[in-house]
């Protein structure tokens, strides 16, 4: 969990994410919905992101969790994906939030050192996660920026960062 | 570019206007935030409420025994447990109605009992609720729950529920009708049509939609015992006003024994002001069992309990001339309540909707007729523009209509009926007066951003590929800065409408603003600190904002209707005045110069021409903390308070472009671009309000596109879930084209108009009449919400809606 061992035993119909916010108290993991479909609860399982509302305790055994809380340290530094998101205001409510992040960590993640997802690919990813605050359009230039920011860290020969798309005529002057 | 019409207001350090970050991201970011759900008391039980399975039932008993046995379970509770406990009361009346409430004890419009004990009227009308050790144990202990109904006839529209012979579901209401409301001139409006050149009509259903913050909402109560003090933590946008209600009107218990506290709030738009049974519960549960008892909806559960938004029927006319120019404009319309009056919900439903009719428009005659009914559904509330959504997509169908009637371009149309800037304050014949707008300056801006000239040729190109491209526009006047106390108690609010604010200046020079509102996801932290350091000449980061806690707040009504930043930003506005003139003022006695030689500029005093005679604000406030030298008149310490109530409304208003392209094959829809021009008066922050323009088009969108709340014959909401209920996804909107206008409003000290969710006003009108342009040369004149892929297909294959 998070990088270290936890050790427990669990009802067999526990949900992972109960496991989460109930028995070890990681409530930054989020539950919107009962069907699978609000994206709220989303963490990484052995590095793929999953609903951990779909997800029984039991068979997440062995696996290796994270959480939104072991993406940075209580109040510490930002990682690159959550400062691209603060750039680009890309929460307002934040409750779909963590979940946002732990989904959209792996594409940026998996894009790091070659292609920049495209906006359709960005968008197409995101269809898992609901958000009725931001319209996701902040939160698709937070991934973009994001994704430009990581290859402008990269190793030289991944080419130039991709620039970010302004959504807007007027940009930030609305 | 941005362009400005009128005054701008008195600019401190430029802070204010700024696109800072927002302060409350990071923690949000982090998932660190608490939102009721985090809440974890210690020794906190759980509760779940059994809703009705039956949309219209009598009662015939209630057997809770087996439920009782159940391991874990604490309580259980049914209406007769609660006698002693008054109704939730609705408090906005449409002003000037003969209306009909089912009776509230302190005379007041009551609405709903915290639980149902004899007749159930809709599909999770709260009947019984569990009390047990966990949440699992709880919702499981429902099922033991052993209800026998008598099932009653159902109705679920509004126009059905006033017919003769229709299903009662309140013995105090004949008939089902709880209000007949009108505003306008109905003889004018009347004779305008019967006389005019060109008349349209159209038959329009604005479907009933369901909000859904992400949050569903949630409640944990928590009595002391030893002092007689409830504290009540719940997913609110007004925490002052669920005191007030809950305190005074259903509790029965003094003010001061409850304290509310809205912890961060997961979105909310418009569905957390209201009243609901749950709030009650958990604080007398807390009470019955001495524990805390905290409660968390569903998804499903929120479906059926919380306010649902839209859902008129309507029937409307629009006269003209044949050149275009429009004469009168006429709406009876069908209001569905649900089956109780929600906190306000009627007066959505009526006053907000139908003075607004004519929209943008300079028009001589208006008239809107309202029949608010009952029928076994969840009860109709506010919803992100709610009413102005309404209104402005009728209004604008109907110029559409006309348009195409007389065959005029619709875009001259509108053009030629836009309120002129010379106008203003502008009286719009149905209840309204306008505060300022440049209407042709917004409209052209728009027009010209969109690229409307270039339709023409876009459509051709569309065609090649199979896609039939259609062009919408919309505009809208959207009424905010609710409110004028006087002006709503005119329009039957029961209750003061004003925001206030208090700062605080500590000796360290540091300042705390505490606000009556409460943010549901605005970024209030940043905007308010912006709105004080703006006004003190002070670093933002050195202002810490406060709210939504009653034991610390002053008074104030919350979020909604778009008014945090016109009514209580000002308030913050006017109190940092009041610091800076009593500044002035001891600045007078520390640099020991006559008050009118003191400048107070940059967070400093200075005696004027001699600017080395200064004290900064850190000074200041240590200087005004120790109250040393101070004369008896100037009484020491920083700390002072507003509560602002403006004149008047303030009416923001803008300009919406949809351009769409419809698949020859699937009837699919897609929104290709999207232009719109709003303007909200001055900005305070302008990322956070691009966040929510962009949030509030996305939501309009969902509406004319894929959202509806379904009911079945049996009033069983078989969208009561987010698999059956659609709400728009990343991969379903194009990024937006975006600009503004600004035109200051006259009625608050910062020029501002409402913003948080002006832009969800106009969308769903602009892509039905985009849909419909794109399918006119197959004879379309209407095509109902939402425009699934099979309703546009089948009109593609020529088939009636
Ligand atoms: S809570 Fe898991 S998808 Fe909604
Ligand atoms: S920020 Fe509120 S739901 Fe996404």
């Amino acid at each position: 969990m998070n990088g270290r061992p936890e050790q427990f035993s669990v009802r067999p119909n526990e949900l992972l994410v109960e496991r989460l916010r109930d028995g070890l108290g990681l409530t930054g993991t989020k539950v919107g919905c009962d069907t699978g479909q609000c994206g709220t609860c989303v963490v990484r399982l052995d590095g793929r992101s999953v609903k951990s509302c779909l997800v029984l305790t039991a068979s997440a055994a062995g696996s290796e969790v994270a959480t939104i809380e072991g993406e940075t340290t209580r109040g510490g530094e930002l990682s690159g994906l959550q400062e691209a998101l603060r750039q680009e205001h890309g929460t307002q409510c934040g409750f779909c939030t963590p979940g946002m992040v732990m989904a959209l960590g792996e594409l940026v993640d998996s894009t790091a050192g070659g292609e920049a997802p495209t906006e359709p690919e960005i968008r197409e990813w995101l269809t898992g996660n609901l958000c009725r605050c931001t319209g996701y359009h902040s939160v698709v230039r937070g991934v973009q920026r994001a994704c430009a920011a990581a290859r402008a860290e990269a190793p030289s020969g991944v080419g130039e960062p991709a620039a970010v798309t302004a959504s807007t005529a007027a940009g930030q002057e609305v | 570019m941005t362009t400005v019409t009128g005054e701008a207001p008195a600019t401190g350090n430029g802070v204010l206007g700024q696109p800072l970050d927002s302060r409350e991201d990071p923690q949000l970011l982090r998932g660190e935030a608490t939102y009721v759900a985090d809440i974890d008391l210690p020794g906190t039980a759980h509760m779940a409420i059994l809703g009705s399975p039956v949309a219209h039932a009598k009662i015939l008993s209630i057997e809770t025994k087996a439920a009782e046995q159940l391991p874990g379970v604490l309580k259980v509770a049914t209406a007769a447990d609660f006698t002693d406990v008054m109704p939730l009361p609705c408090i906005w009346i449409p002003g000037g109605v003969e209306s009909h409430f089912p009776p509230h004890p302190y005379g007041l419009p009551g609405a709903r009992p915290v639980l149902t004990g004899d007749t159930v009227r809709h599909v999770g009308d709260p009947i019984a609720v569990v009390v047990a050790e966990t949440p699992r144990q709880a919702t499981a202990a429902l099922a033991a729950i052993a209800v026998e109904y008598e099932p009653l006839p159902v109705v679920t529209r509004a126009d059905e529920a006033l017919a003769e012979g229709a299903p009662q579901l309140h013995e105090a209401v004949p008939g089902n009708l709880n209000a007949y409301w009108t505003c306008g001139d109905k003889d004018r409006t009347d004779a305008a049509i019967a006389e005019a050149e060109v008349t349209v009509e159209l038959d329009l259903v604005n479907q009933r939609t369901i909000n859904s913050p992400i949050e569903p909402r949630g409640a944990v109560g928590d009595y002391n015992a030893a002092t007689g003090e409830y504290t009540l933590y719940a997913s609110t946008q007004g925490p002052h006003n669920h005191r007030f209600l809950l305190s005074a009107l259903v509790l029965g218990i003094p003010f001061n024994k409850l304290r509310v506290i809205a912890p961060t709030v997961g979105g909310s738009f418009g569905t957390k002001g209201y009243l609901y049974p749950d709030m009650a519960l958990v604080l007398l549960l807390s009470k019955a069992l001495g524990r805390p008892v905290k409660w968390v909806d569903t998804r499903t559960g929120l479906m059926n309990s919380t306010v649902q938004g839209r859902d008129h029927r309507q029937h409307v006319t629009l006269a003209g001339t044949r050149d275009g120019r429009i004469t009168a404009v006429r709406c009876t319309s069908y209001a569905n309540l649900g089956a109780y009056p929600s906190t306000i919900g009627p007066g959505v439903a009526t006053a907000l909707m139908g003075r607004s009719i004519s929209g943008m428009y300079d028009i001589d005659a208006a008239f809107c007729e309202v029949y608010a009914a009952f029928t076994n559904t969840v009860s109709l509330g506010a919803q992100r523009g709610s009413g102005r959504a309404e209104a402005a997509f009728l209004m604008e169908r109907l110029v559409d209509r006309y348009a195409s009637e007389i065959g005029m371009d619709p875009a001259a149309v509108r053009r030629k009926n836009l309120v002129p800037k010379e106008k203003f304050p502008y009286d719009n014949g149905l209840g309204w007066t306008y505060d300022s707008g440049n209407y042709q300056l917004n409209f052209d801006k728009a027009i010209e951003l969109s690229g409307y000239a270039d339709m023409p040729a876009r459509k051709a190109e569309a065609r090649t590929r199979g896609k039939r491209l259609g062009v919408g526009l919309a505009t809208y006047v959207a009424i905010c800065g609710v409110g004028p106390s006087t002006r709503m108690s005119q329009e039957g609010m029961l209750g003061g409408t004003w925001e206030s604010a208090n700062i605080r200046v500590h000796p360290t020079g540091e300042v705390t603003v505490i606000v009556g509102s409460a943010s549901t996801g605005q970024s209030h932290g940043t905007v308010f600190a912006q709105v004080a350091a703006d006004e003190l000449g002070i670093d933002p980061d050195t202002v810490q904002v406060l709210e939504g806690d009653t034991q610390k707040a002053p008074y104030g009504q919350g979020t909604y209707g778009s008014r945090s930043y016109s009514m209580a930003a000002p308030a913050v506005a006017l109190t940092a005045r009041k610091i800076k003139s009593k500044l002035i003022r001891a600045g007078a006695v520390f640099l020991g110069v006559p008050e009118d030689k003191v400048v107070y500029e940059g967070g400093r005093v200075y005696e004027e021409g001699n600017e080395q005679n200064t004290k900064t604000f850190a000074e200041l406030a240590m200087s005004m903390w120790y109250g040393w030298g101070l004369p008896a008149e100037i009484e020491p310490a920083l700390d002072e308070t507003t509560h602002f109530d403006p004149p008047d409304f303030n009416y923001p208003f803008g300009t919406h472009v949809a351009v769409v392209e419809i698949d020859e094959l699937t009837g699919e829809t897609e929104v290709v671009s999207y232009t719109a021009v709003d303007d909200a008066g001055h900005i305070g922050n302008p990322k956070i309000v691009l966040g929510q323009i962009e949030g509030s088009i996305t939501h309009g969108l969902g509406q004319a596109l894929m959202e509806a709340a379904v009911y079945d014959e049996q009033g069983l909401l078989v969208s009561a879930d987010l698999t059956t209920y659609a709400l728009p996804r990343a991969a379903d909107v194009p990024f937006f084209t975006l600009d503004k206008t600004v035109t200051p409003s006259p009625h608050n000290p910062l020029g501002a108009k409402g913003a948080g969710e002006i832009a969800t006003v106009p969308p769903a009108a602009a892509v039905v009449n985009a849909v419909v342009d794109a399918l006119s040369d197959l004879g379309v004149q209407h095509i109902d919400m939402p425009l699934t892929p099979e309703k546009v297909w089948r009109r593609l294959r020529g088939e009636a809606q």
